[in-house]
């Protein structure tokens, strides 16, 4: 008896300590501060939901390397809040984009960022007016010159995809044609390892990743695009017409199954 | 005698303008809480390492530290120390004029921030 209370003793304590351990909030070591600045989300260990603190501002737990980069010492989340519960005014952009942030949080210090989602998706401001980005369906899309900072880092960045591909929330839905030059229809900002690849005309492609929680449906009759974005129905489906791009998504990260449909010929006509 | 008079009155007006303009940061501030009907606390003296003149209290139940400083320039000086009055709670520590803002949550009154958030965008710039 005194052995078996003994080990369960042991049992709970060890319990207890793992328990300890595993469940602790993300704070960062000792209680120290971390920098942020602008909206981002908090860590579900720390009560989850969104911070709507503009301003440079502090907090005890840490940020990721993903979904934040530094700026001037301090965590700017470049994701999109509304995936996390975000509630205020909204942007919708589609691709990959460059954020200044010093635009955003209003200091005088020039960054440039880049955004690395690759679909539809939600930023809290706009970009600033300029020749950069166009507007088509209330979407913004990068149609400027990306510079090599974002090429190379673009394979590690390109992770970001995999933090939202599984969340569930209401993402936007661009049913438009993509402006000209839109970046995510040009093949000499893509390279090895990058998230999309553009090949050769060909016809009846279907790009079907196990994808949940959304639907892009992207019909590329040249040189325009058509998205439809939905909820809840997993999968990418890329169809193309000749003589078409064929823009095959092809994220590093996320693990898809791709189905290829040849149409044996049929779309250069029947001999 | 008149000499002496508008002398000492010159003396007044300027030293009344020169409070007025050293409270003036900290208090356009409090006002600009007050109205848009914040409750702001009784605010009493606090000694800090970072200002002369600083007082502490509460607003919306964040514990609120405000500094007057002779210039915007040296405010923003001790902006930094402003944290280390922060501790390990989600604050903020801003200049606005001549006045450091300096915002803590330590009851976590505020799990959204966006109470500061409001509070910084109200405070006069």
């Amino acid at each position: 008896m005194g052995m078996r209370r003994r080990a369960l003793a042991v049992f709970t304590v060890l319990t207890l300590t793992l328990l300890g351990v595993f469940a602790a909030p993300a704070i960062a070591g000792g209680g120290k501060q971390v920098r942020y600045v602008g909206i981002h989300p908090i860590p579900k260990p720390e009560g989850g939901g969104i911070c709507y603190i503009e301003g440079p501002h502090v907090h005890i737990y840490d940020a990721d390397k993903i979904q934040y980069r530094d700026h001037r010492g301090a965590n700017y989340f470049v994701g999109d809040p509304v995936a996390y519960g975000y509630d205020g005014k909204r942007y919708a952009y589609k691709g990959h984009h460059p954020i200044h942030v010093n635009v955003v949080v209003g200091d005088n210090d020039p960054d440039d960022e880049y955004c690395y989602i690759s679909g539809p998706h939600y930023h809290y401001f706009a970009p600033p007016e300029g020749p950069e980005f166009k507007v088509v369906g209330d979407a913004y899309f990068y149609v400027g010159e990306p510079p090599r900072a974002y090429i190379d880092a673009r394979p590690a960045m390109m992770k970001i995809n995999a933090v939202y591909q599984p969340l569930v929330y209401e993402r936007p839905v661009v049913t438009v044609d993509a402006p000209v030059g839109w970046i995510g229809a040009r093949a000499e900002f893509v390279g090895p390892g990058a998230g999309v690849v553009v090949d050769a005309p060909r016809a009846g492609v279907i790009v079907a990743p196990p994808a949940a929680g959304v639907t892009v449906e992207a019909h590329v009759p040249a040189p325009s695009i058509h998205v439809d974005v939905g909820i809840g129905v997993p999968g990418v489906i890329v169809h193309e017409r000749a003589p078409a791009v064929i823009v095959r998504e092809r994220p590093v990260i996320i693990e898809e199954r791709v189905k290829v449909k040849h149409d044996n010929g049929w779309h250069r006509g029947r001999h | 005698m008149r000499r002496i008079i508008l002398v000492l009155s010159l003396v007044a007006c300027g030293k009344g303008g020169g409070d007025k303009a050293a409270g003036g940061a900290r208090d356009a501030v409090i006002d600009a809480w007050k109205a848009e009907k914040l409750t702001v606390s009784a605010l009493t003296p606090a000694t800090v390492a970072f200002g002369k003149d600083c007082q502490g209290g509460t607003v919306e139940g964040i514990d609120v530290l405000l500094c007057n400083f002779a210039t915007p320039a040296e405010a923003k000086a001790a902006a930094e120390q402003g944290y280390t009055w922060v501790g390990s709670a989600t604050g903020t520590s801003e200049v606005h004029g001549a006045a450091l803002v300096v915002l803590a949550d330590r009851r976590k009154v505020d799990p959204s921030g966006r109470t500061i958030n409001r509070l910084m965008k109200l405070a006069p710039k």
